[in-house]
């Protein structure tokens, strides 16, 4: 049975970059979040779709391939940890999974990498803006629960880039599925 | 000087290894983070074909060059006055020419792609290969054969190269110089090629 150390995930193959075995590569806030302005400015809700649903998908697919790798990871709670672990190595911040089941959840975040970058770029927003979070989650909640992608849907209740305490996501099962 | 790829590779992955307090990395002068490609794609991708939609292909091309450009220009502008760079790269660092090469390993190390300086004529021209550029590589997956180039984050970066070695002096010479794409291996060719010359309206008289 192979143990789960992220530090041994993350790896080189030659000049890739490589989280067990998936490409990945290392981007900086600003890249990050110039993507978002950018997707926001030029399609609004359009755009935040499509950054929702990119994350969603990769996320969905990252950890699926990490739980099929990983099957000592069984019960819901070593699942969420293993999710919390790998968002907090990746650099993406801090996530704390509270009151999870099946039918949704709440999620909080104190501190992320998108909260962190959006304030250093712009300054504060007028509306929620951790579109990739939602998506991620949204992501990671249909991988644990044997569900496909759009699953769920993830709602940011409040968000620190609106210089809230912290970030604050609630997750419900969509109604048109 | 030579620059020696693989210890700035080395001092990356060894840095990206560090994390405060709230989960951040931070190295380099920037914050990293550390994601899938697949990400990545989907999101350059996608935007591309909703603003096709809207006959507006054109424009999504330029504004995903230009988000790379800008992101380029402010985070190698961060990684060359880190601490990092002047511990590991500076002594490596002879000429400005030898800049490029910090910058290109840099690249390498974080998963980019293997990024190779073929031509370099101080203040007019730099011509960078890579043979495994990820964009290229996701492009035909999802959407078949591209018919133009379709590696927009590096075609901004390696703008953004020659920007910080002979644009104005930060944070005044971004978009000093622009490059094309003149091979992507999303189209058929065997590696993709970025060549960055100064902007029209930039061009030295």
């Amino acid at each position: 049975m192979k143990p789960f150390n992220w530090q041994k995930e993350l790896g080189r193959e030659g000049h890739r970059l490589v989280f067990s075995g998936q490409p990945f590569a290392m981007h900086c806030h600003h890249y990050n979040i110039n993507l978002q302005k950018m997707l926001e400015d030029a399609l609004g809700s359009s755009g935040v779709e499509i950054l929702y649903s990119a994350a969603e998908e990769s996320g969905f697919h990252n950890f699926s391939f990490m739980l099929a790798q990983f099957t000592n990871i069984k019960t819901l709670k070593s699942k969420i940890e293993m999710a919390s672990v790998i968002y907090q190595n990746c650099g993406l911040g801090i996530i704390h999974f509270q009151e999870i089941g099946p039918q949704g959840g709440r999620i909080v975040s104190p501190a992320s990498h998108h909260v962190t970058g959006w304030l250093a770029k712009h300054g504060k927003r007028d509306t929620p803006g951790c579109h990739f979070l939602c998506g991620w989650i949204a992501g990671v909640m249909a991988a644990v629960f044997n569900h496909h992608t759009g699953f769920y849907h993830v709602n940011e209740l409040s968000c620190k880039m609106m210089r809230c305490k912290e970030c604050v996501f609630e997750v419900t099962v969509k109604n048109d599925d | 000087m030579t620059i020696d790829g693989q210890k700035i590779i080395h001092a990356v992955m060894e840095g990206s290894q560090i994390r405060e307090s709230k989960g951040i990395i931070p190295l380099f002068g920037v914050y990293l983070s550390i994601f899938s490609t697949d990400y990545y794609n989907r999101l350059s991708f996608e935007f591309e074909k909703k603003m096709s939609l809207l006959n507006l292909k054109d424009k999504s091309q330029s504004l995903l060059v230009a988000a790379a450009q800008e992101c380029g220009y402010a985070t190698f502008q961060g990684i060359r006055n880190s601490w990092e760079w002047d511990e590991i790269v500076l002594p490596m660092i002879a000429t400005p020419e030898d800049q490029i090469q910090g910058f290109t390993a840099v690249a390498v190390a974080f998963g980019w792609g293997d990024l190779n300086v073929r031509q370099l004529i101080p203040g007019k021209k730099l011509v960078v290969r890579v043979t495994d550029s990820y964009e290229a590589g996701g492009y035909p997956e999802q959407y078949g054969n591209a018919t133009v180039g379709k590696c927009y984050m590096l075609r901004g970066v390696t703008g953004a190269f020659m920007d910080l070695i002979y644009g104005a002096d930060y944070p005044d010479g971004c978009f000093t110089f622009l490059a094309q794409e003149t091979h992507c291996r999303a189209k058929g060719n065997s590696y993709c090629e970025f060549a960055a010359q100064r902007s029209p309206d930039q061009s030295v008289t």
